[in-house]
């Protein structure tokens, strides 16, 4: 499937965020496609065309952070927006360190969500 | 016969007395009435040559010569010599009998025999101190009667040694075949002469032998006990009990025996080729001490004993115990003893360390000694217990010097010691605990433990270890306050990550819920509404709602204060239960669970509650111990099974860091933990409460990587035991 406008990809394993959340992107005008793990993300076509990457922290197997770091090392620049259940705000700073663009908590609210993602798309 | 003059007895004696008078059996006047025979002067030299080459060559015979020159020059039927003796067998002056030493002529075999002094012709001869001729004596010597054959005429010479008389020399004629004359008379008197130096002669002779044999005796005797104290010295020499060793002022070593080799490491070979020098074993800082010997050596030809040290062949040194003597008469060699004193040395050497060890141990322990002698009330204490007490060590001990001290509320130890004393009178232990007040008011807690002993003479005596123990009493009440405050955080720290736990299980059906509504606002708003994607987000808003409630529900369950109740539990539905509410935090710690869940698990009868924190508990632990795995996957398997004998097992494996064997037997006591930060109440608590299930709680290492913990509980209603029966 390709899409003229830019795609945003979720990596999340919580299904509830993979069903709810490209609905809302696409509402927001872009692009959204879902993955259940890194793994997953990583072994798609999408890799090249993902102008935004919505990542959750906690996954089972290669952890977001895991994958920040693998991308790194890939020299793909794709703006990270971190998503996470845990209200930990040091793994929020580390990963803030680390590059991300933001980590927001969930539930986050949808203008949170919209600030981000632009901020994200305009560092391309 | 001599043998009947020896036994004339006593009884005999009586009749033997002289009888006759003297004038009425001498003659001696006739002498020189009688024609005398001419002199002849050649045969009287002849005969004195004789004698003086014979007394010069066999002394011992001279008598008998004499007696046969006598018999010889007079022509007489029997000659020979009486002398005084006190023995009857040797001449003495003092002697009051005669005997004769030598007879020649008839009379030969009377050798040996006499007479007592006044019973024969020779006691009147000495009185009257002059030459007397007798005719028949035997009228009035009846004691001589006896003797034959009889004598017809004798002729007496009496013969003198400084002026005293010691004998007489006699003729005898048996027959009247010839009469003593003048000329007789002359040689006899010469020969009495003669006597009288040989018998000097023969005194000298005799005391010389006397003075030999006595010189011999003395010198044998000197011999045998020369002889005796070498044996004896060589005995102590090659005993080898003390080293021995013989020497020079020169400073070689002459000799020495294997104790004094074997204490230097020299050998014979070394000794014997005089190279090892006493002066070269003696360490520098030792010669003044040998320089002393050596001046005690010249002055006093002993040296005292000293203590020094001498080289060993290898360079080492042996400390030794020597002292010495010059041999007599020697001036320059002498002999020392030397003892070995390394024992000695590290027996002091061992005293003072243990002396010193026990001090230190008591400073280092914070222990003193205290001991009451109950007969003298002597009390001593260890320097220790002076600076527990914080007094100058080594003033007297008082009661009220310790009243400075003691707290005024305890009793001393001291006092507790009488007490005790007086109470049971003896030989007894107790332990008494006290404070003391010091004079800035601090207060030290002490333990003493004491005991009376009973010496050989009956005395008692208390020794008394007196620990400060205010340090400990320090420590454990900081280490109550620590574990209180330690608890308290731990309580927080748990709650901190409940909470973290209940608030992502919520988020994240929150999260969905809240983008799933703002997705149905979106669709509802545009143009055209999108109805059918609206009604979709809603419908999924309610899921979430739904899951976010089950949450709830679930945490309701297990959080809950509910009293223990007993219920029929599905294992299975409990573990899934927990794996779910478990489920971020093991996907944080990057474990993959993997679920072996038995179909048709029969229900366990128990407290659910309890069983999911045991449950809880396993995982987390199993979730811990692979925190520091990175080389493989950190796998956990949760499986449950029906054991025969109608009981259900749940077990839980990971491959994480395993157990320590040596803890195995530990795990499950209360506050034993491997984990930095763990309290170690986990697996203890588990274990009571699967144990109130009458079930069992184990532990075992894995073939691979890892360990297992398991559960089996029995099935079946009623199997909760009370807590309290």
């Amino acid at each position: 499937m390709t899409c003229e406008r830019s795609l945003v990809s979720v990596v999340d394993d919580d299904e509830s965020v993979r069903e709810s959340l490209p609905d809302l992107i696409r509402q927001f005008g872009f692009c959204a496609r879902a993955f259940s793990s890194a793994e997953a993300f990583l072994a798609s076509d999408t890799l090249g065309e993902t102008r935004c990457l919505l990542l959750d922290i906690s996954m089972p197997g290669m952890s977001g952070p895991d994958l920040q770091q693998e991308l790194t090392r890939r020299r793909q620049g794709i703006p990270i927006v971190f998503i996470t259940a845990s209200g930990d705000h040091t793994v929020r700073l580390r990963v803030l360190a680390q590059g991300a663009v933001e980590c927001l908590f969930k539930p986050f609210s949808e203008a949170a969500l919209f600030d981000a993602l632009n901020a994200a798309l305009r560092m391309r | 016969m001599a043998e009947s003059t020896e036994i004339t007895s006593d009884v005999l004696l009586e009749s033997s007395l002289p009888t006759a008078p003297l004038e009425s059996i001498l003659c001696t006047d006739e002498l020189h009435r009688r024609p005398s025979r001419p002199p002849d002067y050649e045969k009287e030299n002849r005969a004195l040559v004789k004698l003086v080459s014979a007394l010069a060559d066999s002394p011992a015979t001279i008598f008998q010569t004499l007696a046969e020159t006598i018999l010889d020059v007079t022509q007489c039927d029997s000659a020979g010599l009486s002398l005084l003796t006190r023995d009857g067998k040797s001449p003495d002056v003092c002697g009051q009998r005669f005997y004769w030493p030598a007879i020649a002529g008839m009379w030969n075999p009377h050798v040996g025999g006499g007479t007592p002094r006044d019973f024969g012709p020779c006691g009147d001869v000495l009185d009257q101190n002059r030459t007397l001729l007798f005719t028949h004596f035997e009228r009035r010597y009846p004691y001589l009667m006896p003797v034959i054959p009889a004598a017809e005429e004798c002729l007496l010479v009496p013969f003198y040694v400084g002026g005293e008389a010691v004998g007489t020399i006699w003729g005898i004629m048996h027959s009247d075949r010839r009469k003593f004359d003048a000329e007789d008379d002359r040689i006899m008197d010469s020969l009495g002469k003669f006597a009288s130096s040989a018998y000097q002669a023969l005194k000298h002779i005799e005391d010389l032998k006397i003075q030999v044999s006595e010189r011999e005796k003395a010198e044998a005797e000197v011999r045998d006990l020369a002889r005796g104290l070498e044996a004896k010295i060589r005995r102590l020499v090659q005993a080898n009990v003390v080293g021995i060793v013989m020497w020079n002022l020169e400073g070689v070593i002459t000799g020495a025996n294997d104790a004094f080799l074997r204490m230097v490491q020299y050998d014979r070979e070394d000794i014997a080729s005089g190279r090892v020098r006493w002066t070269d074993l003696t360490p520098a800082e030792w010669s003044g001490h040998d320089e002393r010997g050596v001046a005690d050596l010249k002055a006093t030809g002993i040296f005292q004993p000293f203590e020094k040290e001498y080289f060993r062949k290898d360079g080492s040194r042996v400390p030794v115990l020597l002292g010495g003597a010059l041999f007599e008469g020697s001036g320059n060699e002498g002999v020392a003893f030397v003892l070995d004193l390394s024992g000695q040395k590290r027996a002091e050497r061992a005293l003072r360390r243990s002396e010193t060890f026990l001090a230190e141990g008591q400073r280092l322990g914070q222990i003193g000694s205290f001991s009451w002698r109950v007969a003298t009330d002597e009390v001593t204490w260890s320097d220790q217990l002076y600076r527990i007490y914080e007094l100058e060590v080594g003033v007297p001990v008082t009661l009220e010097l310790i009243g400075t001290r003691v707290h005024p509320e305890d009793m001393s130890l001291l006092e507790k010691m009488k007490m005790v004393y007086q109470a049971q009178g003896g030989a007894n232990s107790f332990e008494w605990q006290y404070r003391l007040m010091m004079p800035d008011h601090s207060i030290k807690y002490l333990h003493a433990v004491a005991r009376g002993t009973r010496d050989e003479n009956g005395e008692v005596e208390y020794v008394a270890a007196v620990q400060d123990v205010t340090a400990r009493r320090v420590s454990e009440e900081a280490l109550d306050k620590a574990r209180a405050e330690f608890t308290h955080v731990a309580r927080v720290t748990s709650l901190g990550v409940l909470t973290a736990s209940i608030a992502h299980e919520l988020n994240q059906p929150l999260s969905g819920i809240i983008t799933n509504a703002n997705t149905c606002l979106r669709m509802l708003a545009g143009d055209p509404p999108d109805v059918d994607g609206a009604r979709e987000t809603a419908r999924r808003t309610i899921r979430d709602g739904n899951r976010a409630s089950e949450v709830i529900a679930r945490l309701r369950v297990l959080f809950t204060k509910k009293e223990s109740t007993t219920e029929p539990v599905d294992l299975n539905e409990a573990i899934r239960e927990v794996v779910a509410l478990s489920s971020s935090e093991l996907q944080r710690n990057q474990v993959v669970i993997q679920s072996e869940l038995a179909d048709g698990l029969p229900t366990v009868t128990g407290d659910r509650i309890q069983l999911q924190q045991v449950i809880v508990n396993l995982l987390r632990n199993a979730s811990d111990a692979m925190l520091g795995v990175h080389d493989r996957p950190r796998q956990l398997l949760i499986r449950t099974e029906r054991e025969d004998g109608d009981r259900v097992r749940m077990m839980v494996r990971d491959t994480g860091v395993g157990l320590d064997r040596q803890g195995i037997d530990k795990l499950f006591d209360a506050f034993y933990t491997t984990k930095r930060d763990g309290m170690g109440i986990g697996l203890s608590v588990s274990r009571s409460i699967v144990e109130r299930h009458r079930g069992r709680l184990w532990a075992e290492t894995n073939d691979g990587p890892g360990a297992t913990f398991s559960f089996s509980i029995p099935c079946g209603p009623n199997t909760i035991t009370d807590r309290h029966s």
